[in-house]
């Protein structure tokens, strides 16, 4: 017998497997081939962010990198390099949950939006550096904040349809013992 | 409890960190290696993509297909409009058709009269878009041709009206083009009335811009852009688009394909202009009489 809190870790690591797949899916889907003015949000990244800081146990570092650098190759980004930086961020706000599990809903994106910054800052700076060809810039930035202002709705969506909570005190103690 | 809890910590943190740390360190290292040897990792990237994207082929497909029934459906609500729009151009086309059958007429005369040997006509393949780029910052698409049909890298795609891009990436059952609008696409083109030759370098922006061109007084806006065929990137003559002004008073180039829609593409079969890269040798008569005796007996001494 499977115990339940196993085969629940195991379920909803397979689930953000395949949203993952889904984001790309959509992405990838030749609707427009027209230049957009205006990049969207990167919304692998948010999802990502969400789960880990829901639930940091049904996302570990090897599955968050290994969905990230498929979206790296498929979408023709430099590869490994948003995947590190991104995994980077991932553990700076993993550690964060670790010391306060109870933090208000704004502080959490404060803090999320300052790693994304921070990350996308990382990345173009690493991208000039090396004289790689990146298409303006600032464009980033706006993709950034476009990440940012999203953020707050895919959290709605994890918590009202994947019911995705973070755990009390008491309930992760009695799955610690479990463990 | 809280101490517990840290004694769990205690232990599981390095190994946590360490297994990080090699990740950041290996996904670090792909990233040089991908800067230093591009092209090897790009080949892995393609086949890797050529694995993963044609077997979503089945949901591709009809999903597009549903989004742009709906985009369609939408366009009827100004239907009216677009008839209207339609009669208009429709007048325009005919007395442009008619200027056409004239001029070909003409032109079928004077190549007549002179023996031209015009270039002989491309053959191509035609591919189904499968996938676009997926990210804002590149544009290219996937079709769904690829090393099996004979696909090579460089070769020019279509729309049948206008140029698209080049292949740069083949995979076995598919193969990626990267777009004229591309931040990395540059392109030799020729001006038409002026003939004047140029870059055509994509900017990520809907109309790419032209870049070291001798003289802008020479062009207006209207003039035909075709590429020109220099450095034997692409066959020449094939149509690019039009110039315009944009609006920050570059010169642009409002690209002829369709990049609205892109659904079929054609990939242009070119087999590279011959080359001649001598002055050529001196003509000498045929020897007359007899084979030399020299050849005979270096013939018997093989035997």
């Amino acid at each position: 017998m499977i115990d339940p809190v196993t085969s629940d870790r195991a379920i909803h690591r397979v689930l953000f497997v395949l949203l993952a797949a889904a984001l790309l899916f959509l992405q990838l889907l030749p609707l427009s081939t027209m230049p957009s003015r205006v990049p969207g949000p990167d919304l692998l990244l948010c999802l990502a962010f969400a789960w880990l800081q829901r639930r940091p146990d049904y996302l570990p570092p090897l599955l968050f990198a290994g969905v990230f650098l498929t979206a790296d190759m498929l979408l023709m980004r430099p590869p490994g390099l948003w995947t590190a930086l991104a995994l980077g961020g991932g553990e700076f706000l993993r550690s964060r949950h670790n010391t306060s599990t109870e933090l208000s809903f704004p502080a959490e994106w404060a803090f999320t939006a300052v790693v994304i910054g921070a990350i996308t800052t990382a990345y173009v700076l690493v991208l000039n550096l090396l004289a790689v060809d990146h298409a303006r810039p600032a464009m980033a930035f706006v993709q950034a904040i476009m990440t940012v202002a999203v953020y707050p709705a895919v959290v709605f969506l994890c918590r009202s349809v994947f019911n995705l909570r973070r755990l009390t005190k008491a309930e992760m103690d009695t799955q610690r013992m479990q463990r | 409890m809280a101490r517990d809890r840290n004694n769990q910590a205690d232990y599981m943190r390095p190994i946590r960190n360490i297994v990080i740390g090699v990740l950041c360190f290996c996904l670090t290292g792909l990233f040089l290696i991908w800067r230093i040897d591009s092209p090897r990792v790009e080949r892995f990237r393609a086949a890797l993509v050529d694995a993963i994207v044609p077997s979503f082929d089945w949901a591709l497909t009809p999903v597009t297909k549903v989004a742009g029934m709906v985009d369609d459906f939408q366009s009827y609500t100004r239907i009216y409009e677009q008839n209207q729009e339609l009669r208009r151009e429709l007048r325009q086309m005919k007395a442009w058709k008619e200027a056409a059958l004239q001029l070909e007429q003409e032109n079928a005369k004077l190549l007549d009269l002179n023996k031209v040997r015009l270039d002989p006509q491309l053959t191509y393949i035609t591919g189904v878009v499968l996938a676009d780029s997926g990210s804002p910052f590149h544009q290219s698409v996937l079709l769904n041709v690829g090393a099996r049909d004979g696909i090579i890298d460089g070769w020019a795609t279509t729309d049948g009206l206008g140029l698209v891009g080049r292949i740069s990436g083949v995979g076995q059952n598919s193969a990626r083009v990267i777009l004229l609008t591309d931040s990395n696409s540059r392109i030799p083109v020729t001006i038409l009335p002026s003939g004047q030759r140029a870059i055509l370098a994509g900017d990520n922006t809907a109309a790419p811009p032209i870049e070291f061109l001798e003289n802008p007084d020479a062009i207006r806006p209207g003039d035909q852009v075709v590429s020109s065929g220099d450095g034997g990137v692409f066959p020449a003559g094939l149509l690019v688009g039009q110039i315009a002004l944009g609006a920050d008073r570059r010169i642009r180039v409002r690209m002829a394909a369709d990049y609205e829609r892109l659904e079929f593409l054609r990939v242009l079969r070119s087999h590279g202009n011959e080359v001649i890269g001598d002055t050529g040798g001196l003509v000498a008569p045929s020897p007359i009489g007899p084979p030399m005796t020299t050849d005979l007996s270096a013939a018997e001494g093989t035997e």
